[in-house]
């Protein structure tokens, strides 16, 4: 009598499942390596995340903050388009569109962070 | 029947690594983040580690009682306004701060100063930056600086001068937080006020040094580093243009005018918060030279970039600072 705990058939069938689980893993981590998200938080809470690079048309935000901003997305970018804090840091940061890119209003105590940063901080 | 058997086989393997990958979570330590707005600035915290929760917790209401009860001046209740509107005694944690302020103006023969309070109040910055007039900048300047601050044990006289913690302040929380996560079980963390950044723990990290043409996140080269405390201070923050120039925040103590130099941005390491905060002001200020020299002395290592894109680096970091952008170079 065959006492055999595994026999070909199905280590084969093993085999299949963990090769299948590793393309679906693989072929998962590529598309979040290529996908650009960017999160808006007010006041330490998000409000919005937004993908940037399926954003087919732009996108326009406006947080309910005093003083008020405006944000815009668009395909690949995320920016601080307007602000009526005194002296609009926030829009002097330009457009963001790379990971870990990060714009910071205080007054508005608004930040908008495109995720994924490769480093623990960044120093400024 | 075998078809049945290898069906059950699969299941179970797969329940199996289940099982293993909850067990792995669970185990592994907790992380917590947070972010806020304190002292005048973006806070972030990001903590590994059993108490990760708490300390995130803890954090948030340090840094707002430090701010509000001990070093605002925006605060009227603060123990610097107090001290600031007719001086009086101190408390144990503010005589620390202010001995060794002093011991770095003092060493850096004036060039970090934290009593310029009334030339900076004057340029506005962090609010409605402007060029003021010189004759406003020479009568603020008359009456300013740290060496007019007088101390007999515990009292404290300021003596007209107006203490600001605006080039201090960061690293003084960052060191109260070093050691409100060292009385907790933390694994690793990362802290950052305002960028000047508390990195704890014993892994080793890495640091990105700000792009000066970019956004507050994004980088030109990396620093490698055990745990310790990295600062930067540099003319692309709080700047405006009038009449054609720029103007930026880091004031020369001589002319109450804003720094000219060579120099765009300057980064400090140290196992000192205080030290590290306050010596890239004074290193910016000094010049790169002198700089080198002054940060040799208190042991902390340092980075400058210079308005030629060229990056010089003290001997200590050579090794772990890597260059992200090649419109930068290592100076000959």
């Amino acid at each position: 009598m065959d006492k055999k705990l595994f026999r070909k058939g199905d280590i084969a069938v093993i085999g299949i499942a963990a090769l299948l689980a590793a393309a679906i893993f693989f072929f998962n981590s590529r598309g979040d390596e290529k996908k650009l998200a960017a999160e808006i938080r007010v006041a330490g809470e998000v409000i919005e995340t937004v993908e940037l690079s399926s954003l087919g048309e732009e996108l326009i935000i406006t947080p309910d903050t005093e003083p008020k901003v405006i944000i815009k997305a668009e395909n690949g970018a995320i920016f601080f388009e307007d602000a009526e804090c005194p002296d609009r840091l926030c829009v002097a940061s330009g457009k963001l569109t790379r990971k870990g890119d990060t714009a910071v209003c205080l007054p508005a105590k608004t930040v908008i962070t495109v995720l994924g940063a490769d480093v623990d901080a960044v120093t400024y | 029947m075998k078809k049945k058997k290898s069906i059950i086989i699969a299941v179970s393997a797969a329940s199996l690594l289940c099982l293993a990958i909850a067990v792995y979570s669970a185990i592994l330590p907790k992380k917590t983040s947070v972010d806020f707005f304190s002292m005048n600035t973006y806070i972030t915290v990001s903590a590994e580690g059993k108490d990760s929760p708490a300390a995130c917790e803890e954090i948030q209401k340090l840094v707002n009682n430090l701010d509000s009860g001990v070093l605002s001046r925006q605060s009227e209740e603060s123990e610097i306004s107090a001290i600031n509107s007719g001086g009086g005694k101190m408390s144990e944690g503010m005589r620390r701060y202010i001995s060794d302020m002093l011991g770095i103006y003092e060493a850096s023969e004036g060039a970090f100063d934290f009593a310029l309070g009334s030339v900076s109040d004057l340029w506005g910055f962090g609010n409605e930056p402007h060029l003021p007039a010189d004759a406003e900048i020479k009568a603020a300047l008359k009456k300013s600086g740290a060496g007019k601050i007088s101390i007999n044990g515990d009292e404290i006289a300021a003596n007209g001068a107006v203490i600001d913690f605006g080039a201090a302040g960061k690293g003084i929380a960052l060191d109260e937080i070093k050691s409100l996560l060292n009385s907790m079980k933390i694994k690793n963390a990362v802290v950052s006020v305002g960028g000047s950044i508390l990195l704890y723990g014993e892994k080793d990290f890495t640091v990105g040094i700000r792009n000066p043409e970019g956004n507050p996140g994004s980088y030109i080269m990396t620093v490698s580093t055990p745990a310790a405390f990295v600062s930067t201070s540099g003319s692309y923050e709080q700047n405006f243009e009038e009449n054609g120039k720029i103007y930026h925040h880091i004031l020369n103590p001589e002319t109450g005018y804003p720094v000219q130099n060579e120099l765009v941005s300057v980064t400090v390491v140290s196992d000192n918060g205080l030290a590290s905060d306050a010596l890239s002001t004074a290193c910016f200020v000094l010049g790169a030279e002198k700089g080198m020299k002054f940060a040799e002395k208190y042991g902390c290592e340092v980075i400058f970039v210079d308005s030629d894109k060229k990056v010089t680096v003290s001997d200590g970091i050579k090794d772990s600072v890597k260059l992200t952008d090649n419109s930068y170079s290592f100076a000959e």
